[in-house]
């Protein structure tokens, strides 16, 4: 099936920096897809370069539908109101304005104000709205909720739902695991310029989290234990247990969290 | 073209909200007017002949040097540019808005110079308004020329203005709309020749638009615009 976003060999540097060295990725019509990495991974760069703003030295981008773009760093001129902005790329999309989406963002709300008196949370919802204004087909998205507190956080990853729920396909740029994990069906992990991970979340925790994590909480102490073999130590822990005569109150098995596998990956990956 | 006309419409609203630009274009141009006015004619009866045209060159040169290219500096030095760009529209489309937005407040001024100069200070009127205006919209534009290749050339707040300086003050020191040229020594005189202002200035007094008077003032306007044409692909490649 032909993808929403084909990415080959992408090449990106900055004076002598190599920044991308052969980037390839592919996002499915439809699929919520996120692109991690740390501070400098090259996320963003990455990101502009398939957004088309940003040229490249080599490489092959195919980018099939209309791109709404929401920026990492972005700004509008400070006494432009949010309905006037909205409008003006209204026009040069040649598109109406949905006057649903802009309800469900709070632009009326905010629309008295200028740009320079809206919160950061108000602003963020902004220029979602203008990637949105054009009816795109495919939503890039550059740490849509950096910045945001708890609830405005939120409040965006219910309407990025909402959004793929309605067959968008979304491109997201994060450092945030637990935005990823909530809100992508896969992810790309970008270090030293390349994915070195591409996949959904449980098959990351499937490669790199082969170790399970036992935590026991007893009447004299609380340990976490890590094992590849989790029925056979947990039976010889608690049978350990049982002979000392020690009570246990508490026990929770897991494989470690996304941000871990993460961590785990990455540092293999930046090892010489 | 709608989404142009409306970004016009929709600059001219900003910059009637921005407060530096009312200031620059309106505020301190018709203050300077009116109480410059009042001292120029009483101290010299003569400039009643030229007051209107020296005002408007003073508040033109003003609003272009000063007042404009810090906007533009904004738009184009920060992430506004980009957000435009993400959203389709032309890297061109804050010069070409803020320009004609630009134009059509430093005409309002002007024109109110132009209407105020002989109700308040008996000052004699253009004698030929048909050569009065295109001289005045010519020195409009290419002070706008001039103040957009700033904006473009220097991003830096503290150094646009003193760029910005560096042109404005001898535009009206060395044009003679303070006082006659001709009370300059040979060197600051012919310096003075170097601005528009002095060519525009004459123009406006003479009435008469002839090659030998316009070939400089279109000169300067053809090269500012080739400047911003330099300056907006550099800016567009270094965004790349």
């Amino acid at each position: 099936m032909r993808g929403a976003i084909q990415v080959r060999g992408l090449r990106k540097s900055y004076g002598g920096r190599k920044v991308l060295r052969g980037l390839s990725l592919r996002v499915a019509p439809g699929e919520a897809f996120a692109l991690l990495g740390t501070n400098g991974a090259g996320k963003t760069t990455a990101l502009e370069c398939i957004e088309g703003l940003r040229r490249y030295e080599a490489g092959e981008v195919t980018v099939h539908g209309r791109a709404g773009i929401q920026l990492q760093s972005a700004s509008l001129p400070a006494h432009i109101r949010p309905m006037e902005a909205v409008s003006l790329f209204a026009k040069w999309s040649r598109t109406d304005i949905d006057p649903s989406m802009l309800e469900a963002l709070g632009i009326p709300e905010m629309s008295r104000k200028q740009y320079v008196q809206l919160s950061t949370g108000q602003k963020r919802r902004l220029h979602l709205a203008l990637a949105l204004t054009g009816s795109p087909d495919i939503l890039f998205l550059d740490e849509p909720t950096a910045g945001l507190d708890v609830e405005g956080r939120l409040a965006l990853h219910r309407q990025i739902r909402a959004l793929k729920a309605q067959g968008k396909t979304i491109f997201l740029a994060s450092h945030d695991m637990a935005e990823v994990e909530s809100l992508c069906d896969r992810i790309a992990i970008l270090s030293g310029g390349k994915a070195i991970f591409c996949g959904t979340p449980a098959e990351l925790t499937e490669r790199t989290g082969t170790k399970y994590r036992i935590h026991i909480r007893t009447d004299q102490w609380e340990r976490t234990f890590e094992t590849g073999d989790i029925e056979g130590r947990l039976a010889a822990l608690l049978g350990e247990l049982k002979q000392k005569n020690i009570r246990v109150q508490d026990i929770r098995v897991d494989r470690g969290t996304l941000e871990e596998h993460f961590m785990e990956l990455t540092g293999r990956s930046e090892q010489p | 073209m709608n989404a142009f006309l409306y970004g016009i419409a929709l600059q001219w609203r900003l910059d009637m909200r921005s407060k530096s630009l009312l200031v620059a274009c309106y505020l301190v141009p018709l203050l300077f007017f009116l109480f410059m006015g009042g001292i120029f004619t009483s101290v010299m009866p003569d400039m009643k002949n030229t007051l209107t045209q020296s005002m408007i060159v003073m508040s033109v040169s003003m609003g272009a040097f000063t007042g404009f290219p810090p906007s533009l500096a904004e738009t184009y030095g920060t992430d506004i540019q980009k957000v435009y760009l993400a959203n389709r529209v032309p890297f061109c489309f804050g010069l070409a808005t803020m320009f004609l937005s630009a134009f059509l407040h430093l005409a309002v001024t002007c024109a109110a110079i132009l209407l105020l100069s002989p109700v308040l200070f008996d000052a004699a009127p253009p004698a030929q308004l048909s050569a009065f205006l295109p001289a005045l919209a010519l020195y409009i534009a290419v002070s706008l020329g001039i103040g957009s290749a700033l904006g473009l050339a220097v991003p830096n707040p503290a150094k646009l203005a003193m760029a910005a300086q560096l042109v404005f003050l001898p535009s009206i020191m060395l044009s003679g709309i303070m006082f006659p040229a001709s009370l300059l020594p040979d060197v600051l005189r012919a310096a003075g020749y170097l601005f528009p202002a002095s060519w525009c200035y004459q123009l406006m007094l003479d009435g008469g638009l002839r090659l030998e008077n316009l070939w400089y003032p279109m000169l300067v306007l053809f090269a500012s615009a080739a400047a911003c044409i330099l300056l907006l692909k550099r800016l567009q490649a270094a965004r790349a």
